[in-house]
């Protein structure tokens, strides 16, 4: 019954946000197309594509994603092994964590310059400067959750485990790694959702040419179909949206 | 409890219509396109092999020539032959000024003339050196496939229209911007009152020169774009100071895309672009410009790397050609030469 309820109230609150966007595009307030326009577009983008770039709107979402999935894969695979060193030794904190809190707020899109600088005369320049870029935005999250759950390991649990005579490899395996499991797949979904943000601004700016944020952007450089821009912003949305729950029910699972 | 299977058919059908526009078949006749700045990327990501060959303005296409780097594949001109190119575009307010298009126009013509003459050509090499930073030979090979004019053929450039409305650039009718026909609307974007005059008065006085105008402007062209050299002659040569002209006259763009964006800010009076981005957003955006004179017809051209087995426009099936911009007029030339020989355009990753 409970339940029910708050799914009513989840559509109700689309249902006024649809409405309320109708009102201001009929009224003219901004120069926006209606819902249903949009919606048409969108459907459109789906199915034929858009001939300027002569592909479909899920096309598009696949380059950026593929892109993403390269970054953060980098950054978890450095970010969570860095995460559990840096809580495990107090020296290498020491030595780390201020460079660490230097470099986090340096946002992503600030690297963008720089990273085509350092990709300069590799081929493709700015597939790697996007790799590198939602690298830079996905690692942060990874590395400060997986501090964060290994040190709320419980001590007693990492005593009991040496009195038993575990070795310390043991002790990193069966023991912090599982307990820290949730927090570091936090540090996943969080980190995902930072390179996703970050991989629609690269591909916005300079020699990128291909994915969602470079499909918005030519949209609006031709001009004259706001509804293609917000279809695009649409399907960041709901990719961005996906995302996030998929890996919330993950962590869910884990949780029992 | 029938229709509950409703919403789980719609699921399905919704999932196989998302799952079908992830899928692109490898099978078609396809080229792949990348947007690539003729400036320096152009030529290094085809000597990487990274792309098979572009499609840029001169001087990019003669320097890969002339450097032995490169082949051309086919000129603009044997694609659609006396094609208009780049344009002297103004804005609403200066559309409405006759005195400083006057002025405006007697430079571009001094100059172009000047461009035309062959007792000039010595110097015109120097300029052209000078415009886009190649050495010699390059910009003599260049200058060989550009015709610089005085203004472009009204039929030939509503082609540009007619195209764009074909393979669904264009997202606004004439109508919407208020015209009630497609000649109305042409009357007004293509604007040859002030050319005419200025020829008329040439004629008569070949020495005459038009009152200084009242007030400053910026004026744009693309970097080192050498359709646009009547733009570096008539500075250089100083009609515009004769004229009267000032204001910042040396604003460079990317490419025409980026000067309409600049006449939408306000940040642009005047500038020479490319007519297809013109036209597109001109009807598009609704950015009030008009063309009041040419620059040049044809000047472009497809090249491959040299050695390369592409011999034909139908051998780039498959392969990656690289142009400036979505919308600019060597898209267009491209998606024109491809569309003969039922050849596809499609976005490289």
């Amino acid at each position: 019954m409970k339940r029910e309820r708050t799914g009513l109230v989840k559509i109700a609150s689309i249902i006024f946000f649809l409405f309320l966007w109708h009102l201001i595009a009929s009224l003219e307030l901004f120069e926006i197309p209606t819902p249903l326009k949009t919606a048409e577009t969108f459907f459109k983008l789906l199915t034929v594509g858009e001939p300027v770039l002569g592909r479909t709107l899920q096309r598009h979402v696949i380059s950026s994603l593929g892109r993403v999935l390269k970054g953060s894969l980098i950054a978890f695979s450095i970010g969570i092994p860095l995460g559990i060193a840096m809580a495990r030794s107090e020296k290498f904190e020491g030595f780390t964590s201020t460079l660490i809190e230097l470099f986090r707020p340096i946002p992503p899109l600030a690297w963008i310059p720089l990273a085509y600088i350092f990709f300069r005369h590799l081929e493709n320049t700015s597939v790697y400067a996007q790799i590198f870029i939602v690298f830079v935005g996905a690692f942060f999250p990874a590395v400060l959750n997986t501090i964060s759950g290994v040190k709320s390991v419980d001590p007693i649990l990492i005593d009991a485990a040496r009195t038993f005579g575990a070795t310390r490899f043991q002790i990193l395996t069966k023991v912090i790694l599982p307990a820290s499991l949730p927090m570091i797949i936090t540090g996943v979904r969080v980190g995902l959702g930072v390179g996703w943000m970050s991989i629609i601004a690269a591909e916005m700016i300079g020699g990128s040419a291909s994915g969602i944020g470079f499909f918005i952007w030519t949209m609006y450089y031709i001009g004259g179909d706001t509804a293609k821009i917000i279809s695009g912003m649409i399907a960041i949305g709901i990719v961005g949206y996906l995302m996030n729950e998929g890996l919330l029910w993950i962590e869910r699972r884990r949780a029992y | 409890m029938r229709w509950r299977f409703i919403p789980i058919l719609l699921a399905i059908a919704m999932l196989s219509v998302l799952f079908a526009g992830c899928v692109e078949s490898e099978e078609g006749n396809y080229v792949y396109v990348a947007k690539l700045s003729p400036a320096g990327e152009m030529r290094a990501e085809m000597l990487s092999g990274d792309i098979d060959g572009f499609i840029a303005w001169e001087p990019y296409n003669a320097e890969v020539v002339v450097k032995g780097e490169g082949e051309y594949l086919i000129q603009s001109g044997e694609i659609w032959p006396d094609h208009p190119c780049c344009v002297l575009a103004v804005s609403d307010e200066v559309a409405k000024d006759e005195k400083l298009l006057t002025a405006l126009l007697w430079a571009h013509v001094k100059a172009t003339r000047f461009i035309n003459d062959p007792a000039n050509h010595e110097k015109v090499v120097q300029y052209a050196m000078e415009f886009t930073g190649k050495d010699k030979e390059v910009v003599e090979e260049a200058l060989k496939h550009i015709k610089f004019v005085e203004y472009p053929d009204e039929k030939e450039f509503r082609k540009y229209y007619e195209r764009l409305k074909e393979s669904g650039f264009l997202q606004n009718s004439i109508k919407d911007l208020g015209y009630a026909s497609e000649d109305g609307f042409f009357k007004d974007f293509l604007m040859r009152n002030a050319y005419d005059y200025v020829v008329e008065k040439l004629r008569e006085d070949p020495s005459w020169i038009p009152d200084a105008p009242d007030r400053e402007i910026n004026m744009g062209h693309l970097t080192a774009d050498l359709h646009e050299l009547a733009w570096y002659v008539a500075l250089k040569e100083g009609y515009f100071q004769q004229a009267g002209i000032k204001g910042n006259l040396e604003k460079q763009y990317a490419n025409g895309p980026a000067v309409m964006e600049a006449f939408k800010s306000g940040e642009l009076d005047v500038s020479y672009l490319g007519g297809a981005p013109a036209t597109l957003k001109r009807i598009n955006d609704d950015i009030r410009i008009h063309i009041v004179a040419g620059a040049n017809n044809e000047g472009s051209a497809i090249v491959v790397k040299k050695g390369s087995e592409i011999k034909t426009i139908e051998d780039l099936k498959g392969r990656t050609i690289a142009i400036p911009g979505f919308g600019t007029v060597q898209d267009f030339i491209l998606r024109m030469a491809l569309e003969e020989h039922n050849l596809e355009v499609r976005l490289k990753d």
